[in-house]
């Protein structure tokens, strides 16, 4: 409804400012957007890494969430971060991006700021419980997967 | 008689969602013949008279169903965007007002739609506005410039009089038109610079722009965080989920209150700034 307004407004925010290690890469259309990340610290598991997220929004951003998505890239090099809470196919499992954890007040920026600061809390090197099952059956898009929210801690 | 107009206007309504507003026009018109009293017969043919951009005839439509039914949100609704066609801005603010109001009565889907056409009605007051402001400055402007050219045709027949041979007349001649060249220059750069509308920086204030959908709020009401959204974005947001958007907190729709004192800063900034509906 007012998606393409919005989003025309966080474009023109994002490409005046964004904090340190959050760099804008692309916006070709009001569906898809790529954003790189880095951790800021000295975290040794995403030490001088940098991810690639990609943003699909619905029509009805931002009444509804966006699906963000770590992608592999090999051009420039970027991988899919080491997480508990994060599948090696890039899924991402953050109840922000839920039905019932997001809000519109949340925006692109405040998702890559959330997604940065669970990679620099994190200090398992481990994926998901079952991560390997789930990405070999897995072929919905992110907004079709209902995950459960067991564990704050991370 | 009404039976057979409702099955009239059946039919104009299939022609009306092909697109076919002449076929639509005709069977609505025939429609109200038969049962003059249904307001509805008349916003049906005034939406087609608007597609039909028949703006007058529309008009007399609008007027026509509001007469019959005072709280018919439509009516006011298909009023106002007439009045914005036809370049009657205040007219259409109030008719968008109106039909905004009923529309919160009714908790009516088109809530957001008459929301945006109050804003756009505020959009072209304040563009009448702005015309007229410039056409004020630029005869002020053109009077200056009148006195300047009046003062170089004095100073061309006192040239004249001085009986010059034709060379020196034609040099100094040319130096007047030149002196006078300058002037209005620098005159219409002094006038634009002057003019604070050039100068001030398009921006909205945060306050006034709602964080969800980041245009300027037309009715802002407050949540127990003491945070305003607007109504229309708010309600939207309640569709999906009954929380607060800051704390996620459940919120229910008669939780919220509204911020007047906001709401009039909005109105305020618009009358001044018509701009920023687009913004």
């Amino acid at each position: 409804m007012f998606a393409t307004k919005r989003l025309g407004k966080e474009l023109i925010k994002i490409q005046q400012s964004l904090p340190p290690g959050i760099d804008f890469v692309s916006a070709p259309d009001f569906k898809q957007w790529e954003m790189d990340i880095r951790v800021l610290d000295a975290n040794p598991l995403y030490l001088d890494q940098t991810y690639r997220l990609r943003f699909r929004f619905s029509t009805n951003y931002p009444i509804e969430a966006p699906e963000v998505t770590f992608i592999p890239l090999s051009q420039p090099l970027r991988t899919i971060p080491i997480h508990p809470h994060i599948y090696s196919n890039g899924i991402i499992c953050l109840d922000l991006l839920g039905t019932q954890g997001w809000s519109p007040v949340q925006n692109v920026e405040s998702v890559c700021m959330s997604l940065q600061s669970m990679l620099t809390g994190n200090t398992k090197n481990e994926r998901p419980p079952g991560d390997e099952d789930f990405v070999r059956r897995n072929t919905q898009r992110p907004r079709d997967i209902r995950f459960v929210y067991e564990d704050s801690t991370v | 008689m009404a039976h057979r107009a409702v099955a009239l206007k059946e039919e104009g309504n299939k022609y009306f969602q092909n697109g076919e507003y002449t076929e639509a026009e005709g069977l609505y018109s025939q429609a109200i013949q038969k049962d003059p009293s249904n307001p509805k017969l008349f916003t049906n043919r005034a939406m087609t008279r608007i597609k039909l951009q028949q703006f007058e005839n529309c008009m007399d439509d609008c007027l026509k169903s509001i007469e019959l039914d005072r709280v018919n949100m439509k009516g006011y609704y298909l009023l106002a965007q007439t009045q914005l066609a036809l370049n009657h801005p205040n007219e259409a603010l109030t008719s968008a007002i109106t039909a905004y109001e009923k529309c919160l009565e009714t908790n009516d889907k088109s809530t957001s739609a008459v929301s945006g056409l109050v804003l756009q009605a505020k959009k072209q007051k304040w563009e009448a506005k702005e015309r007229e402001r410039i056409r004020n400055r630029s005869s002020m402007l053109r009077e200056l410039e009148d006195m300047l050219m009046k003062n170089k045709r004095e100073e061309l027949r006192q040239l004249r009089l001085k009986m010059l041979d034709f060379n020196e007349e034609a040099e100094e001649k040319s130096d007047i038109e030149l002196e006078c060249r300058k002037k209005v220059e620098e005159l219409r750069t002094i006038f634009a610079i002057a003019d604070p509308k050039n100068l001030q920086r398009r921006e909205v204030p945060d306050y006034l722009i709602d964080s969800i959908s980041f245009a300027v709020m037309h009715d802002p009401v407050t949540t127990k965080t003491g945070n305003s959204y607007d109504r229309v974005t708010l309600m939207e947001h309640f569709k999906r989920s009954h929380t607060d958007p800051l704390t996620r907190e459940p919120l229910r729709a008669d939780d919220i209150r509204p911020n007047l004192a906001l709401k009039q800063a909005c109105e305020e900034f618009l009358e001044n700034n018509g701009w920023a509906v687009d913004y």
